[in-house]
């Protein structure tokens, strides 16, 4: 066995088990244990050279128990009987002294427990590439994006995530899975006096990354990529801004992505509903009385939360509660109809059971509610019937900035590349394109949502919730979306 | 708690194990106790064990980096294989960074047994302390609860053992009634000198106003921005401005500008590891100690940031500022400070005619063009106008998009009292930060609510 393969002979089923045991002896109402073992490889090249190759390794447990209607939990990388003893004890502690202040029962919705695992899908272990193979692939994309004087900085990356997660808990679960993650892009600025330019692909903050193996970076062609990021960074150091009023917009996937991931897929988390981010990330506008009445979007919009999509970084086989892997609708034909949730959350609003959306980032914290892979389903229209009647507007690609008020209400974003568009027809490139909006009036503006033939599955690797803060992977899907009306800028 | 003398020993055991050109070892160990809590419960409280550990290999003029989560030796072995094999695969680099001088510190001076043995039933008593006093003003309480110990450890085949304890604690309360909430937070390496009662008093000023929230047109408006909001800015700064590489890759708006008056005399930012009142570090992550580090000396652009690779490529000693290993964003500050004014915020407040105070902003965003300095962000809690020097009635959500380019030009006032500004979940890092009284700080939405 070699430093990069999980070792799983040294599972510790047995510990889990032994665990479980314990904390039924001490009495605890309710309580789960957790083993991650994470593997994540980086590589990237800057420059026509490898800035940093790194592997990280980590693993540990965290458990979770529920004593007098009050959680406690406690996680540790040492795996010695005696040190997770001590956190056993630690757990109960911290429940036993919240249950001091805690008055208020916590019942948790029902889930049948299962006896299960899960293997994402992956044609070829991305930790079985020879790195040499990956690095000359990642030299060969880099050096297609260098070149003319203006550019600046090339840098090409690959990301790898390999995790195994063993599940076990006081009602009978026992759950194994393995999920490996690939993703790969560029990135190149360019500069020209004072004029500085950005442009990545196959999108921004490492969004291309997939439940798949190894052959998802080839899918990518980053070399292809290149040629093309190259020539649009270059054109916008020569390109104008766009003309600041209200105008016709539509999204590509790339930046559909950010407006789903701030607007949608934040506010209905329902642990941040009931108020408990409110000391940090904030609330949400999409309280408990609006489920079922809030119009958010036109009859265009349906987005669900779908954590069974192959492929997507928000997908399992089953949650950290054992919950399995569901489809919820959150928003249909522009109604708000449904929450991402967990079994504590979902019996808050007598839901019939949780979403299954509650995950941790790693072994050393507690789950939360997050987004699985929030994705906006697809219209019929191609993007030229999208285009048609557009007497003026913009195409706008790739995230570059994002900002969100605390209740997800007003927006701001702006993407690395905008194309103006006058009578129907794409014409030039505009650069450093901004719009804002209030989240229930923009998505009423939608008109028109793009065919299943040029929907995309992107990544959101660095999802930020939660104290300690948990950086988790969701996912987002979309296709091409129009909105009439939106205010834009130029960001200067 | 590891303790110096095994962390050190397994760190420099490692090191002279490892044979190899060169080899740097840094390890972060940390404890940390949250309790989190809404609406008068606690909804979630953790305890929390870690340990990483990074190697950085060098063979024959290649690097290979490997982190591991744990001190087993058997698992910090693979992690030394696994950078070894990634350094026979690597290219050679253009220019190889040599390893720093050798540097021993040893500092326990930030640790606080207080802080470190304070227990869960304790933090509970403070809490249930600030309940009853909300309660008491009918207000409700929500927010977080955190202490924590962290050892810090570099060694490298070049004889350097540095070693670092500390504690920290810290707390975010957000009171919140009938239409308003109020915002207060603070940190301290000893929990016996964080005032959570004052801090609860703090927020419940912002809560506890029976005016209605008003929406201000939009457009440009004095501000007076208190340290948080201040520091949420500059810490922006930090990261797109002051770190060698930005300036490298001329996206900082540094780069060019070096000389130049690029802000008002009333401003100059350091950065400075060794501040006692601060979260200092004694170390960065190469075991290089941390140097005061001018960044722009009363308005004008002074300096940046470097690590070992990124000085030998400007032909500067490294000031301590290197990230982890794996880290590819080059040289940051961590430790920003803001020089103090002469001038108070209530006498701010008083010289104001028309105006907005701003305690913090909301989902603060650099990216927009980090060359102008160009941000956008969100105000939150406690924003109140401000009418012929007097606090008047409270501002619902106002979006600005700002250059500070422009902002930091027109300085009409420093606080002499400057706050300490930190996340105490976060791994290292804080910021020293005044009031500050800017003449026009442009806004450009408004939230609906």
């Amino acid at each position: 066995m070699t430093a990069r393969q999980i070792p799983t002979s040294s599972l510790p089923r047995d510990l889990l088990d032994q665990l479980i045991r314990l904390l039924k002896r001490r009495g605890v109402d309710y309580a789960d244990v957790r083993y991650e073992h994470l593997l994540h490889e980086s590589l990237v090249a800057e420059q026509g050279r490898v800035a940093s190759i790194s592997l990280s390794e980590s693993s540990g447990i965290c458990i979770r128990v529920l004593v007098n209607g009050s959680w406690g939990v406690a996680a540790t990388p040492h795996l010695a009987r005696a040190s997770l003893t001590r956190a056993a004890a630690s757990a109960i502690e911290l429940a036993k002294a919240s249950s001091l202040i805690n008055r208020l029962p916590r019942p948790l919705s029902p889930v049948q427990p299962v006896k299960a695992s899960h293997r994402s899908r992956f044609a070829i272990d991305p930790f079985d590439v020879p790195l040499g193979k990956k690095i000359d692939y990642l030299l060969w994309a880099n050096t297609t994006l260098m070149g003319p004087n203006a550019i600046k900085r090339a840098t090409t990356h690959m990301d790898f995530h390999k995790r195994r997660k063993l599940f076990c808990s006081t009602d009978g679960a026992a759950i194994d899975q393995l999920i490996i993650e690939s993703g790969a892009g560029l990135e190149v600025v360019a500069q020209q006096g004072d004029e500085t330019q950005v442009r990545s692909a196959p999108n921004s903050h490492h969004g291309a990354l997939s439940q798949a193996g190894f052959e998802y970076v080839k899918q990518l062609d980053l070399v292809g990529e290149a040629g093309k990021a190259q020539e649009e960074v270059l054109a916008l150091l020569r390109a104008p801004s766009p003309s600041a009023g209200e105008t016709t917009l539509i999204l590509h996937p790339t930046q559909v992505v950010m407006q789903l991931h701030e607007s949608c897929g934040h506010p209905v988390e329902l642990d941040r509903a009931l108020g408990q981010e409110l000391s940090y990330a904030g609330g949400s506008f999409m309280t408990p009385e609006h489920l079922g009445q809030l119009r958010y979007g036109s009859q265009h919009v349906n987005i669900v939360a779908d954590a069974t999509i192959p492929g997507g970084v928000g997908s399992f086989g089953f949650d950290d509660e054992g919950v399995p892997a569901q489809c919820v609708d959150i928003v249909k034909e522009g109604l708000f109809v449904g929450y991402l949730s967990s079994r504590e959350s979902a019996a808050r609003l007598n839901l019939p059971g949780s979403g299954g959306a509650m995950r941790a980032d790693g072994w050393s914290v507690a789950p939360l509610v997050r987004m699985t892979n929030v994705n906006l389903q697809p219209g019929n229209a191609t993007l030229d019937e999208l285009l048609h009647g557009v007497k003026h507007g913009y195409l706008l690609s790739t995230n570059k900035s994002w900002s969100i008020d605390d209740r997800r209400l007003n927006f701001q974003f702006s993407t690395e590349i905008g194309w103006e568009i006058t009578d129907g027809r794409i014409g030039g490139v505009v650069k450093n394109p901004l719009y804002t909006g209030i989240t229930p009036q923009f998505w009423g503006k939608c008109t028109g949502v793009g065919r299943k033939e040029d929907w995309q599955l992107w990544g959101v690797p660095n999802c930020a919730k939660g104290e300690p803060m948990q950086l988790m992977h969701v996912g987002h899907g979309s296709s091409y979306a129009r909105f009439d009306g939106v205010t834009v800028a130029p960001a200067r | 708690m590891i303790g110096q003398a095994k962390l050190l020993a397994t760190l420099s055991g490692l090191v002279k194990r490892t044979r190899v050109d060169g080899v740097s070892v840094c390890a972060h160990a940390k404890t940390r106790r949250v309790f989190r809590f809404a609406f008068d419960a606690i909804h979630q409280d953790l305890i929390q064990d870690s340990v990483g550990v990074t190697v950085k290999v060098v063979r024959d003029g290649r690097v290979g980096v490997a982190s591991a989560g744990t001190l087993e030796p058997k698992s910090l072995q693979r992690c030394v294989q696994a950078a070894l094999e990634i350094a026979k695969h690597s290219p050679p680099p253009e220019i190889l960074a040599s390893l720093p001088p050798s540097h021993h510190l040893r500092s326990r001076r930030d640790y606080a047994a207080s802080t470190a043995r304070f227990s869960a039933a304790a933090c509970v008593e403070e809490l249930k302390h600030l309940f009853r006093i909300c309660q008491g003003a009918g207000a409700t309480l929500a927010g977080s609860l955190v202490t924590g110990d962290d050892e810090f450890a570099v060694a490298n085949s070049s004889g350097t053992a540095c070693y670092a304890a500390s504690t920290i604690a810290g707390a975010k309360l957000v009171t919140m009634y009938r239409k308003l909430s109020g915002f207060a937070s603070g940190v301290h390496r000893d929990i016996k000198r964080l005032d959570l009662e004052g801090l609860l008093k703090q927020s419940l000023r912002q809560s506890l106003c029976e005016a209605e929230p008003v929406t201000p047109p939009l457009g440009a408006y004095e501000v007076i921005l208190e340290p948080q909001a201040v520091g949420e800015l500059v810490e922006w700064l930090g990261y797109t401005a002051f770190g060698a590489k930005s300036v490298a890759e001329r996206t900082s708006l540094m780069a060019g500008r070096m000389g130049e008056h690029v802000f008002s005399p009333e401003i100059t930012l350091y950065d400075d590891g060794t501040e006692a009142s601060t979260l200092r570090t004694p170390f960065d992550f190469e075991g290089t100690p941390k140097r005061r580090t001018m960044l722009i000396d009363r308005g004008v652009a002074t300096g940046i940031v470097y690590d070992t690779a990124y000085g030998e490529r400007f032909n500067q000693p490294s000031t301590g500022h290197a990230l982890p290993p794996d880290e590819v964003e080059g040289p940051l500050p961590l430790h920003l400070a803001m020089a103090p004014g002469r001038t108070s915020l209530e006498a701010m407040i008083r010289k104001c005619r028309r105006g907005l105070l701003i305690p913090r902003f909301h989902y603060v965003n650099g990216l927009l063009n980090p060359r102008e300095a160009l941000m956008t962000g969100l105000t939150r809690e406690g924003t109140f106008l401000i009418e012929h020097g007097k606090l008047t009635t409270p501002v619902t959500t106002l979006r600005f998009t700002q250059s500070l380019l422009e902002a930091f030009k027109q300085v009409l006032g420093v606080s002499k009292e400057r706050r300490v500004v930190a996340d105490p979940n976060q791994d290292m890092g804080c910021a020293l930060m005044p009031a500050l009284h800017l003449a026009s700080f442009k806004f450009t939405g408004r939230s609906a609510s």
